[in-house]
């Protein structure tokens, strides 16, 4: 180990020059393998994907937006909805959770690129065609079979529904397969992170100084292999069923419809944290930085994170209460349900901690941070309510229900990703983005998730069911949904700003500087963007906050860690 | 001298990228992974357009398989890519009106010295022990029974005893005692291993804490959760003995930790060498101290 003389330094490496034609920067794209690129394919990737989801979105409010509406027809709304859930899920938050983990992981450990970076290469393009795929449907399973158009079985796509006797034509198999091979990538990137952290951590670097960041995707890694994989199985019975005359699920043949919900909720729920727990972790790294102090309790915020990867696995029935599990097993379920609450009330009460006495910055990755830290409370308290057996045997599949998931979904998880967007945009592009257009961005995002979201659980208290395709005047619903599809014409001019200022600061944002929030973590001490070796030396640290270390040596961290 | 609190050094132990005199050596671009992806994507494309496709799958699959093998084998494929190393000075951009005066005790958290987390652990195994005697005490003196309190307990996990009568909850019944010993052991261990890790709070008056404001605390939880938990022991508990029963659990509870000797905390090491060594200085007045 040598050590250069200016050790109070940063890489401040240039990336080496390349030939920047078309075909070029096209064919460096193609083949790239770096941890950098990959993780800008799939943030940009799901980000189309947002975009396309929330252009059907939009239709599904539009069409609920007053009673007796014909604005799509029912068959075209049930793929709509069903489209929008998988495509949300499957090709806009697995990928962009997938695309910040790649890009960071390595850099916030101190290496050079993911431990398979060709695995990396390989699951980030299969789950690309597999969106393909999806959306293929579109075309290929009218234009060549002539039996309907794209998936419309929900995003579950519940058992015997999906029977070829009540889903004929091939719509049900593009979205099982598109499912399947998307699990393949994710397993992938899950493997390469979870070993990249395990194996290829700088000097110094203990599993107790890691950034709760990584801490939060080793878990989350695990996570997504005990979930992933009985999907792809229910998936491939499925598949079996339909094409081999296999009888899984087929009711009528001895089969069991409940198998497949068992299945598809062990994936299904568990997937919600390996979605929010990387929310989580964006969390962990802006609050602190935001609020000009380490993170409070640190050793708790670990625990409670693998804490969250195991009681996640036990809470999965809590969607099936209304199938007649028995006293037993519904005692058992709200019970697990309901002491997940436990380990997450840690983390909110730690950044909450985290804030108490900083001095805050209310930059616009905060405000995002604020918002999420209260939208993603309320989120666990209708989750509460909903856990409770009796409540949930009333508002089940009901907008009560929907309101409850996207709170968690939008206002919890897209919420962090807007953060993450505003926090690492400058390491990754090497621009500032724009803080007066973020702030319309958020101000905009926030009004109208709050009109949609919170005037969203009143219809389903009244009844109004999930999947509905049009409601009667006389139901009452209507000036509720009205205020709930205004407000979706918040959000989406909120994209677009987001998607503006995106793509203006690219070119004429304000130069970032390799550290231009103050921060304390390894990637910031790098250039913004990081060479493609990231180090040209790597690091060595000696504690959480090892820029902090160089900045304040007169008070180093190392001196209060062990 | 603290400046070498992240230093930077030349990697030793990673195969994949090595970093020489000339550069950093990493894996070459590959078209190969894309190629094996597609493959797979269109063998399984096949089942929903035409078999074609899944030939074509199978030949992009076979391709991509052997580029991707010819990549690795019999060596990983790199490419050195120079590097330039450019020190800059690494400062914070927030100013200091201000700057504290620093000492040994700036940053501390307190307290130095506490009880480990199985000290409540063990008091709650014995306080679990020593709450039988009160709880049995109330069945004897208000049903003449030794298996009442006991029989009570079970039925908060037996749908089918939810109305059952006094009498048969004073009889002894081998299944009810063994549901009330499980769910009365796991209770206590799971009030001991909260205690124990709430102790860093109030390290100093065991006794006090575990005996008095923890048995409050604990029934003022359960009096507004019970009917919840389990109706049949909330229609028939009777609080003032059970506040009675708590007390005993947190008075031999308090005092089982009280008999645990302190263990010290990271932010001991933060101390003085003399005061650590005992040369100089007392934890006592220490500890007193504002961080």
């Amino acid at each position: 180990m040598s050590t250069i003389p200016a050790i109070k330094g940063v890489d401040e490496t240039q990336a080496t020059q390349r030939a920047r034609t078309p075909g070029g920067v096209i064919h460096e794209w193609l083949t790239t393998v770096d941890h950098k690129k990959i993780g800008i394919l799939y943030i940009t990737y799901a980000l189309i994907f947002l975009v396309i989801g929330g252009v059907e979105a939009t239709m599904i409010r539009i069409q609920l937006a007053v009673p007796d509406n014909h604005f799509v027809s029912p068959q075209v709304y049930n793929r709509l909805f069903t489209m929008h859930g998988t495509t949300m899920i499957f090709f806009v938050a697995m990928p962009i959770v997938f695309g910040f983990g790649n890009y960071l992981v390595p850099i916030m450990i101190g290496a050079r690129d993911m431990a398979f970076p060709r695995l990396n290469a390989f699951s980030f393009w299969i789950s690309a065609f597999a969106g393909v795929l999806l959306y293929f449907s579109y075309l290929g399973a009218s234009g060549l079979y002539a039996a309907g158009s794209a998936p419309d079985v929900g995003w579950f796509a519940y058992a015997p529904l999906t029977a070829k006797v009540f889903s004929p034509g091939h719509s049900t198999d593009y979205w099982t397969l598109a499912i399947l091979l998307s699990g393949v990538g994710s397993i992938g990137t899950a493997l390469n992170i979870v070993t990249t952290t395990l194996c290829m951590r700088c000097p110094g670097m203990k599993l107790s100084r890691m950034p709760l960041l990584v801490w939060i995707y080793l878990v989350m890694g695990g996570l997504v292999f005990v979930t992933i994989s009985p999907l792809t199985a229910a998936q491939i019975m499925l598949t079996l069923d339909r094409y081999l005359g296999s009888h899984f699920f087929d009711t009528q043949a001895g089969g069991s419809a409940l198998l497949w919900m068992h299945f598809f909720w062990i994936f299904g729920h568990p997937e919600v944290y390996v979605l929010v727990l990387p929310a989580f972790a964006f969390m962990n790294e802006i609050v602190p930085v935001f609020s000009r102090k380490a993170i409070f309790g640190y050793p708790a915020m670990v625990a409670a994170s693998v804490c969250i990867g195991f009681i996640s696995l036990s809470v999965w029935a809590h969607h099936m209460f209304t199938v007649g599990m028995g006293a037993a097993g519904n005692t058992f379920f709200v019970f697990a349900t309901m002491v997940i609450s436990v380990p997450t009330g840690i983390k909110i009460f730690n950044w909450l901690a985290t804030m108490w006495g900083g001095r805050l910055i209310f930059a616009t990755p905060m405000l995002f941070s604020i918002a999420f830290l209260f939208q993603f409370l309320i989120a666990g308290l209708t989750g509460i309510i909903l856990a409770v057996a009796p409540f949930d045997w009333q508002l089940h599949n009901t907008y009560f229900v929907v309101a409850h998931f996207h709170y968690v979904i939008v206002g919890g998880i897209l919420f962090a990703l807007f953060a993450a967007f505003y926090y690492w945009y400058p390491k990754i592009v090497g621009r500032m983005m724009s803080e007066k257009i973020g702030k319309w961005h958020f101000w905009l995002f926030v009004i109208g998730f709050h009109l949609t979201f919170d005037f969203m659980h009143i219809p389903g208290l009244l009844g109004m069911p999930r999947q509905i395709y049009t409601y009667e005047a006389d139901r009452g619903w209507g000036t509720l949904n009205l205020i709930v599809t205004i407000g979706v014409l918040f959000q989406a001019a909120g994209v677009l700003v987001f998607v503006y200022n995106l793509v203006r600061s690219y070119y004429v944002g304000k130069m970032a500087g390799p550290d231009p929030w103050d921060a304390w973590t390894l990637e910031w001490s790098t250039s913004s963007p990081p060479p493609d070796y990231n180090f040209a030396v790597l690091p060595t640290v000696k504690s959480r906050r090892p820029l902090w270390d160089l900045k304040h040596p007169e008070d180093p961290d190392s001196d209060y860690e062990l | 001298m603290r400046n070498d609190e992240m230093t930077y050094g030349e990697e030793s132990g990673s195969r994949a990228h090595v970093h020489s005199a000339e550069g950093v050596a990493l894996p070459v671009p590959t078209v190969w992974p894309l190629v094996l992806a597609l493959g797979v994507s269109l063998v399984i494309s096949g089942m929903v357009t035409h078999w074609v496709i899944s030939a074509l799958g199978v030949i992009l699959v076979g391709r991509g398989a052997v580029g991707w093998f010819l990549e690795v084998l019999p060596h990983e494929h790199h490419a050195t890519v120079p590097t330039v190393v450019e020190v800059i000075p690494v400062v914070s951009t927030r100013g200091i009106r201000a700057h504290p005066a620093v000492d040994e005790k700036h940053r501390k958290l307190l307290p130095i010295e506490t009880f480990s987390v199985w000290a409540g652990v063990k008091g709650g195994i014995v306080g679990g022990i020593a709450m039988i005697v009160p709880a049995t005490g109330f069945s004897l003196v208000r049903f003449h029974s030794l298996w009442y309190a006991a029989n009570l307990l079970a039925a908060g996990g037996f749908v089918s005893w939810a109305g059952e009568s006094n009498e048969f909850l004073s009889q002894f019944h081998p299944l009810g005692l063994l549901a009330a010993f499980g769910i009365h052991a796991l209770t206590s261990l799971l009030v001991g291993l909260l205690y124990g890790a709430m102790l860093p709070m109030f390290p100093r008056v065991p006794i006090l804490t575990a005996g008095f404001i923890a048995p409050f605390l604990w029934t003022g939880l359960l009096h507004s959760a019970l009917a919840v938990i389990s109706p049949i022991l909330n229609d028939r508990i009777d609080w003032p003995w059970f506040v009675a029963s708590q007390i005993a659990f947190g008075l031999v509870c308090g005092f089982v930790v009280n008999l645990q000797v302190k263990v010290r905390t990271p932010q001991f090491r933060a101390l003085p060498f003399s005061v650590r060594a005992g040369l100089e200085g007392d934890l006592q007045e220490t500890e007193s101290e504002e961080p």
